[in-house]
């Protein structure tokens, strides 16, 4: 069981000033699907667990989102998006995968996580003068973005001194800067950044992860580089998406595990492995519809990476892996979202399709 | 374009884009920085690593400086190896670890790009001592290749060479290229350098190494070797 005070702390720095602790301190806007998952041929070669040796295709509700703090919608700025997807099983319990479009995290554990999140809270938006971009050309450097319309405060300064100082923050932070909009949340890669350890009946134990790939492929859009710059009713329009797409069709993501080998940082989730490991594809996912009522299928689910199916796969010794678990209990309690799993108030591990 | 930064914000952010901005980084900007903060060049193929998936399809990218850029020289080194297709296709397949090769005629340079598995210096080695009567026509024919001629004879010498000529490959991941520069010039191990600062950090290094590979390229089926490919094929290799 991790440190309480620790895993509060970092609610608190994660929950941006005025916010709701009804709402979720990140990813706080978001849309309920629900689904399909066929597992490929070959999974049940690497992972025993139902949803992988499944015959049948397995049910799955998911919840795609945005991953700043903000209530309000804001779909056209440059943010990271998350994709957290439950598995329903015929027979075993239901279990987790959450991921999001960054394919590293920012800190190797919970204390220096909690000192990123303290140091890279929103502040008031800067817009750089002429002066300082002039200054930033000259001396072959990027000058900081300018605010999206409508953005008055943000954490981009904040985060980059604080990765200016810490390298292992750098590659998370860099790749935040350039992630940009997804012009649908289905034409978006999403990654689990945690190591998973599976076996299939051969019993031999792989360090893995997880990335969703989109069959529409990725394809993003930038508000700032739009010439007229796109209407503020742009900054809401993945909802619609996802609705007008499911509403006469399926879309669908292909779910790769790429194995890790002796030598790959299989605790730390701020390195990235080569993009060379072998790559299984493990199954894939259909969304089917946007559920009427979002608030079952959405926004009171309480996903958590700790609910693992009963055998094939366990969590690796990542440590903020480890208090995600009790984060994502914490937060689940403070919002009144449908008991987690952990909690013991509830045997159902959340909504069914 | 912001849209409510006004007409001095919108043409600072379209600066770089701005032809007297361009001819100004051109002659001023970029010699300053090279200048004050030059960068080493980075070794060409692919880095040690004692991973399996890292040994399995690793690219060589070599860039054969023609002694000769006119048509007539072109056309000599287009016909060097034309003339010897059965050489080469004889060798590459004894060779055994190769996935793919190529050569192509760009500018004033021929390139042979190929796709082989485990450790350069053997496949260099395994490669010429089975081609090597090719090679000896092409040194004729590429800056500093008379020295290395007959390619057989001196073949230590022939693997320096190409491992000179390979490209440099660009990490997979852009900010790892801090570490590979902190490392060839001398810094220290995580020495730490600004996120913001990576363009200059390329521009630098780009003019140290003039042609670069860009990462390590995608791979079909990754951390396979021609060996397990062929063996499953049941194609008779």
């Amino acid at each position: 069981m991790a440190d309480q005070k620790l895993v509060d702390d970092i609610l608190d720095a994660l929950y941006f000033p005025g916010t709701s602790r009804a709402r979720r301190p990140v990813h706080t806007v978001g849309i309920g699907v629900t689904g399909w998952f066929e597992p490929s041929p070959v999974a049940r070669n690497y992972c025993e667990a139902e949803h992988f040796t499944s015959k049948e295709p397995v049910k799955v509700t998911m919840r795609f989102s945005n991953g700043l703090g903000y209530p309000e919608t804001h779909d056209g700025w440059s943010d990271v998006r998350g994709m957290a997807v439950r598995f329903h099983p015929e027979h075993g319990k239901a279990t987790d995968l959450i991921s999001m479009t960054l394919p590293v995290f920012f800190s190797p554990d919970a204390e220096t996580f909690l000192a990123f999140a303290k140091a890279a809270r929103p502040v008031p938006c800067k817009r750089e003068s002429a002066w300082q971009k002039l200054k930033d050309y000259l001396a072959l450097r990027l000058p900081m973005p300018d605010p999206h319309p409508g953005q008055s405060e943000r954490p981009d300064e904040p985060a980059t001194a604080f990765a200016d100082a810490h390298g292992w923050a750098q590659p998370a932070v860099l790749d935040t800067s350039q992630i940009g909009a997804p012009v649908s949340y289905v034409r978006a890669a999403y990654h689990a950044v945690h190591a998973f350890i599976v076996h299939g009946d051969d019993k031999v134990e792989r360090w893995v992860r997880f990335s969703w790939q989109p069959v529409a492929g990725v394809m993003n859009t930038n508000m700032l580089n739009t010439d007229p710059p796109l209407a503020p009713a742009r900054l809401e329009y993945l909802q619609d998406d996802m609705r007008r797409r499911l509403k006469d069709g399926t879309e669908r993501f292909t779910l790769v595990m790429a194995i890790g080998e002796v030598g790959d940082d299989f605790d730390d989730p701020t390195r990235q492995w080569p993009l060379h490991r072998r790559r299984i594809i493990m199954g894939e996912l259909t969304l089917t519809s946007v559920p009427e009522d979002q608030q079952t299928f959405g926004e009171r689910l309480s996903f958590n990476p700790w609910l693992l199916p009963e055998k094939g796969m366990r969590a690796s010794a990542d440590k903020v892996l480890a208090i995600r678990r009790q984060a994502y209990e914490t937060s689940s309690k403070g919002r009144g979202a449908i008991p987690c799993p952990f909690s013991g108030a509830a045997s159902e591990t959340g909504a069914r399709p | 374009m912001s849209g409510d930064g006004g007409w001095l914000n919108d043409y600072m952010n379209a600066l770089p884009e701005k032809g007297w901005f361009k001819f100004l980084s051109r002659t001023l900007v970029v010699p300053y920085w090279i200048w004050r903060e030059g960068k080493a060049p980075l070794p060409g193929g692919p880095r040690p690593s004692p991973n399996p998936s890292d040994n399995a399809q690793r690219m060589m990218n070599l860039l054969m400086p023609l002694k000769d850029g006119s048509p007539v020289g072109r056309a000599e080194a287009v016909m060097a190896l034309a003339q010897n297709v059965d050489e080469i296709f004889a060798g590459l397949d004894n060779v055994g670890t190769v996935h793919s090769a190529r050569f192509l005629l760009i500018e004033d340079y021929i390139c042979m790009l190929s796709v082989y598995d485990g450790d350069f210096n053997n496949y260099i080695r395994d490669f010429i001592s089975t081609i090597g009567t090719v090679f000896d026509d092409l040194m004729l024919l590429v800056e500093g290749g008379d020295e290395l001629r007959p390619c057989e004879k001196n073949i230590e010498k022939f693997i320096d060479w190409v491992a000179a000529h390979d490209l440099f490959q660009a990490p997979d991941y852009p900010i790892d290229l801090f570490g590979l520069q902190n490392e060839a010039n001398g810094q220290p191990p995580g020495t730490l350098h600004e996120v913001r600062s990576l363009p200059r950090a390329l521009i630098l290094q780009l003019h140290a190494n003039r042609n670069i590979s860009l990462g390590g390229g995608y791979r079909g089926y990754p951390g396979h070797t021609a060996a397990q490919i062929r063996s499953k094929l049941g194609e008779g290799w």
